[in-house]
């Protein structure tokens, strides 16, 4: 198994090495530059800027130049919020995404499992008509339409929860949140879920489990539900990137300090190295969560050999 | 193995639920009560900001947006102040004066300490426009200090930052030497670039002195926290040299970028002002929030540009008919419905030093017959029913421009004119302007300072890249370089007046509507007065039912 995880580490740099390749030509190719304003700027300040961010220079020595830094673990200051360096950014807002994140994962997961699994026991009832209608519903509906209904009703309306911000991680700021990050997940969730165990409960071993006697609570837990959630597995190592990185919607919505933000604010500022260390997070988190999910694959099925 | 992970599963699910038990106990506890804000020390006035964006920088040297002046300017002090009402005021120059021809100031400064207790010099004052200018700052704002003797060669590395016209005459006296008559230097005196940066900090600090924790400022309020996309805070800065007078005690300023969920903190009470309102919800806000919605002619201006390049619109007639033929009233009164005021010049009614210029005789003309003469003009410079003029408006995307280019486009249809609208992302449309992509351009201004030559300058032929339409007009460029040679405000005044019209009669531009600035202000919140330049000091600012000092001289 350390084999695999080393292998699949070293396969890791290249792939790095290509997102970043893209990610820093293809951001250089758009239009404008970060130091665009409505005040066009003198040629003789945009020198002096340009100068004082290396960006005077060739941009393929750019390039290598960034490609050394990253290396060195130096991802440069923020061409946008002079104040900040990019791995400031990173490490003073990467906590609150991981919060909201992580809880909502976890939730998603907890309700989602419980509510497919209870869909295919009852397939085809009243039970798996109602959740799965939910569950459609979880997923049609974008996080710009629930948060705000969410706000409507249990802030606005009710007064039991706060519209808004995020007052040092306070409890009663973090529910609306978290349950607008987890709501469409519990729907994908529970319909993966479903439909996984739909296929196993069919399956021949157990067929023969339920021919042995076995209670039908221990064929579930124990042995379906193991083999019903392998694509489930798949689906959470990406969903878990997704999240951890913060969501925008929300994250505007609820005047959140999280990461999303910055992953779409600063490509449209043009804050190149801001842009490029949210990239290098995103793809290093996908890589590492996908590894995690293959490992648990074969924990899970004792057929995924790893080699 | 498989069994201990099973167990593991059962564990952890086991504590999950007994978390979720556990945060609905919380969230059962804490709930119910008053609207979420933080806690507030005993006897102390709080104030909760919406400030509509997240600094950049806490560098008044290299800040640039309004969001970044509204803290500076509570915690750093240039030689002139805000008044509540947007006025200048002297600040820490307690008086000046000026030489006949205009080109030397002489500032007398205040006995001030910085919150550390250090005096404020003159020589503070020096340094800090030494190191703006110093291209190694690189500062995007530098040029707007150009007018001081000697600036541009420094910004361009062409002289020593000493050669620069700034020195100090005594601890206190403080003495500014000009390329040219500026009368409207004090207004400038109040700008981030003017103000004055800590020389004793930043000197041990270099460019981290104005992080929150090393900040120090010589205004009426302290940065003493900064999470990045949270909050803002300062606190009341005791060696003010008007401490007494200072009302609130805290401030935290919102990154609110998004203005529907600020306006709903407002109305629940965790935000007591937020600084932006989306312009659609203006009318609905004033019946629900009574009291509540603050608006003001700004010192902006939304105008379309004529690219004169463009074969057709180098004729002055085509220009002249398609600005007469925008139905502003429209526009503003059904589209926006802000309070915005339909544009007929291009500097807004009420700048400093200015007497406006007249405008345009078919501003006063009804709809019809603007249209007429506009179907007149058009048909003199060769277009008609039978070979139409085919031009296309490239605009942002923004809200603003996406309500109303469709009017604009209406309006030119209606006196046989052939247009396309071609929408952009406002970085790639402004891009597109400056290399003069473009035959009909949505622009939109909003001036650095308060003076008319801050929209003018626009338009002069050596502007460069941001005059977008290349208007060329000697007489226009002779007029604004007399007003620059002119000390004498008032004659100055006169000659902007007579540039702006001639202008307004070439119609490069044709101004849609001034802009307004929209503050949602809790009525409990006192001292808040609109104003053309939207700075409310929060110095001046108090909380209803709170001792209040007497207010600031």
């Amino acid at each position: 198994m350390f084999r695999f995880i080393g292998r699949r580490l070293l396969v890791a740099i290249p792939t790095l090495f290509l997102v970043v390749t893209a990610a820093f030509f293809m951001m250089r190719a758009a239009p404008g530059s970060p130091f665009d304003m409505d005040r066009k700027l003198s040629p003789e300040i945009e020198r002096n800027v340009m100068a004082k961010y290396g960006m005077d220079k060739p941009l393929g020595e750019q390039y290598v130049n960034y490609l050394k830094d990253a290396v060195r673990g130096d991802f440069g200051p923020s061409l946008k919020y002079r104040d900040k360096s990019v791995l400031q950014i990173l490490g003073e807002n990467y906590k609150v995404s991981l919060i909201l994140g992580l809880s909502a994962i976890t939730l998603a997961a907890l309700i989602g499992v419980s509510l497919g699994v209870i869909a295919a026991l009852r397939q085809n009832g009243t039970m798996d008509y109602v959740t799965m209608g939910i569950a459609i519903l979880g997923v049609c509906i974008p996080t710009f339409v629930t948060a705000p209904l969410l706000v409507l009703v249990f802030a606005s309306k009710l007064g039991w929860l706060p519209t808004a911000g995020w007052n040092n991680g306070a409890l009663p700021n973090l529910i609306l949140p978290i349950t607008v990050l987890a709501l469409p997940q519990i729907a994908i969730i529970s319909r993966l879920t479903r439909a996984g165990m739909i296929e196993v409960l069919r399956s021949n071993y157990v067929r023969t489990a339920r021919a042995k006697g076995l209670p039908e609570h221990r064929i579930v837990s124990r042995h379906a539900l193991r083999a019903a959630i392998l694509p489930l597995v798949s689906y959470l190592g990406p969903a878990c990137a997704g999240l951890l990185t913060g969501s925008l919607v929300v994250e505007k919505i609820f005047n959140l300090p999280g990461l999303g933000k910055f992953f779409v604010i600063s490509a449209l500022q043009r804050d190149y190295t801001v842009v490029m260390g949210m990239v290098i997070f995103y793809a290093a988190l996908i890589l590492i969560l996908n590894l995690i999910a293959d490992l648990l694959y074969a924990m899970l099925d004792p057929r995924v050999k790893l080699a | 193995m498989r069994r201990s992970t099973i167990v593991t599963l059962r564990t952890a699910g086991r504590a999950a639920r007994n978390l979720l038990l556990l945060a609905c106990a919380a969230v059962l506890t804490s709930c119910g009560g008053g609207p979420s804000r933080p806690d507030c020390p005993a006897g102390k006035v709080c104030l909760q900001y919406g400030n509509a964006s997240e600094p950049a920088t806490l560098d008044p040297h290299k800040a640039t947006g309004t969001w970044e002046y509204r803290i500076l300017a509570d915690s750093l002090m240039g030689l002139t102040q805000d008044s509540a009402d947007g006025g200048t005021v002297p600040g820490m120059a307690a008086s000046w004066e000026t030489s006949a021809d205009g080109k030397t100031w002489v500032f007398h400064l205040i006995d001030a300490t910085w919150s550390d207790g250090a005096p404020v010099t003159a020589d503070d004052f020096v340094f800090s426009f030494r190191r703006i200018l110093d291209p190694k700052t690189a500062a995007e704002y530098a040029s707007l200090l150009y007018f001081m003797k000697g600036a541009q060669a420094v910004n361009e590395g062409k002289a020593p930052v000493e050669s620069l016209g700034a020195r100090a005459l005594g601890p206190r006296t403080l003495e500014i030497q000009l390329e040219h008559p500026a009368p409207y230097l004090p207004e400038l005196a109040k700008h981030q670039t003017m103000f004055p940066v800590p020389k004793h900090m930043v000197e041990k600090y270099g460019d981290a002195w104005s992080q929150p924790g090393r900040f120090v400022g010589n205004g009426a309020y302290t940065v003493v926290e900064w999470k990045l996309g949270d909050h803002v805070k300062a606190v009341k800065n005791p060696r003010f040299y008007a401490a007494d007078t200072v009302c609130v005690d805290e401030i935290y300023y919102y990154p609110t970028n998004d203005a529907i969920s600020a306006e709903r903190r407002v109305k629940r009470g965790e935000l007591d002002v937020n600084t932006d309102i989306q312009s659609n919800r203006i009318s609905f806000l004033r019946k629900e929030l009574p009291g509540y919605v603050r608006t003001h002619t700004y010192l902006g201006v939304a105008y379309m540009a004529f690219n004169t390049n463009v074969p057709a619109l180098k004729d002055k007639r085509v220009r002249q008919a398609l600005t007469m033929a925008i139905d502003r009233d429209f526009i503003t009164r059904k589209l926006l419905r802000g309070g915005q005021e339909p544009a007929f010049t291009f500097v807004p009614p009420g700048v400093a030093n200015y007497s406006p210029a007249t405008p345009p005789p078919w501003a006063a003309w009804p709809l019809a017959k603007r249209q007429a003469e506009a179907r007149r003009l058009l048909a003199e410079a060769g277009y008609g029913p039978n070979h139409p003029l085919k031009i296309e408006i490239k605009h942002r995307n923004t809200p603003d421009p996406m309500l109303f280019m469709p009017a604009v486009q209406a309006d030119w249809r209606e006196i046989g004119v052939d247009v396309s609208l071609a929408q952009n992302e406002t970085q790639i449309a402004y891009a597109a302007y400056r290399s003069r992509d473009f035959e009909v351009a949505d622009a939109a201004w909003i001036a650095d300072y308060n003076d008319p030559m801050s929209f003018l300058y626009l338009q002069n032929s050596s502007t460069g890249s941001q005059n977008y339409g290349d208007y060329k007009n000697p007489a226009f460029d002779a007029l604004l370089l007399k007003a620059d040679n002119e000390p004498d405000a008032a004659v100055r005044a006169g000659y902007l007046a007579k540039a702006e019209s001639i202008m307004l009669n070439d119609a490069t531009v044709a101004p849609v509507f001034f802009y307004i600035n929209k503050n949602l202000v809790n009525p409990k919140v006192t001292g808040w007065v609109d104003n053309l330049v939207d700075h409310h000091p929060t110095r001046l600012l108090c909380v209803k039912g709170k001792g209040a000092p007497a207010p600031a001289g």
